[in-house]
């Protein structure tokens, strides 16, 4: 039987998707440019405490794994299954590294006492316990964006292994792909914002 | 294999140009943030992640060989309602102070 496929569908699917996420991740950057409007100073104090070398240790695996999932997937769409593998497997290693960091991050920030509605934090001026929450609701969200990218492309590598995913079939994997590239580019906006307040 | 896919197929030689750009750009944004350029600082940060963001946009995420024209109207679509959003908060803000 020969059957038909749609190419365009799923990509369409996926970059509505992508948008929707834009749009959600956009109205918590709106919220932030306020709040920074209104605290500078308390934004500028609170963003000296952030780890900025950590911050840009974690954009650079990001971009990294960007590069590694772009090419595992080339690699599947020329056949070089074995190559996709590895590059596949990069990725994930490179987005759980990416998570470690934010976990250590996170854990020194709460081991001073600084998360949301704890003492310490509270008796600090307005604008640092605002520049902290969206500290963690931001960075908390990506976080858990990166972690079901993890978990997705898991399931890609057993689809490529049982040959469900191929030069034939790959459009699982492409959005797969792009989704990753998505929490890419949020990072980008999230790194200078956060880390970077002078 | 049609032709579209065949452009899709952009080399990994491609792949490593824009990811060294990327890096470069990432070092550009730190090195930014340390100088004293008052207002410009978050005006430079900002303009270099948009750039990123292009890159990754077009070249990652292949949106530059996208021939559907679809793609290239939502995505400008989303881009002008974000724009929207961000004029007439920032609006609000301003003029706030004024009113009892």
């Amino acid at each position: 039987m020969e059957t038909h496929k749609d190419v365009i569908s799923p990509k369409l699917g996926m970059w509505l998707f992508i948008l929707s996420e834009l749009i959600l991740f956009g109205g918590m950057f709106i919220l932030y440019s306020a709040y920074r409007y209104k605290n500078p100073v308390d934004f500028h104090h609170a963003s000296r405490e952030l780890e900025v070398l950590l911050g840009t240790l974690n954009t650079v695996i990001l971009l990294t794994s960007s590069l590694s999932i772009a090419a595992s997937i080339t690699a599947i769409q020329r056949g070089q299954r074995k190559l996709s593998i590895y590059l596949l497997i990069a990725t994930m290693a490179l987005g759980l590294l990416f998570l470690v960091n934010k976990g250590f991050e996170w854990g020194t920030k709460i081991e001073y006492g600084i998360y949301p509605n704890s003492p310490t934090l509270l008796a600090r001026a307005k604008g640092e316990v605002l520049f902290y929450g969206l500290y963690y609701v931001m960075t908390g969200l990506h976080g858990l964006h990166v972690l079901v990218g993890i978990c997705i492309f898991l399931v890609m590598l057993v689809f490529i292994v049982k040959d469900r995913i191929n030069q034939a079939h790959l459009a699982p994997f492409e959005n797969s792909g792009l989704y990753w590239h998505l929490v890419d580019i949020i990072w980008i906006f999230l790194y200078p914002l956060f880390y970077l307040i002078t | 294999m049609r032709p579209e896919e065949e452009i899709r197929m952009t080399r990994y030689k491609t792949y490593v140009l824009v990811w060294i750009t990327l890096v470069i750009l990432t070092g550009i944004t730190l090195s930014a943030a340390g100088m004293q350029l008052g207002g410009w600082t978050v005006l430079i940060a900002l303009a270099i992640a948009g750039t990123k963001s292009g890159l990754v946009l077009n070249y990652f995420m292949h949106l530059k060989s996208e021939r559907l024209l679809i793609f290239k109207i939502i995505i400008p679509l989303v881009m002008v309602v974000f724009l929207v959003f961000i004029l007439l908060t920032f609006s609000d803000l301003a003029f706030r102070g004024g009113v009892k």
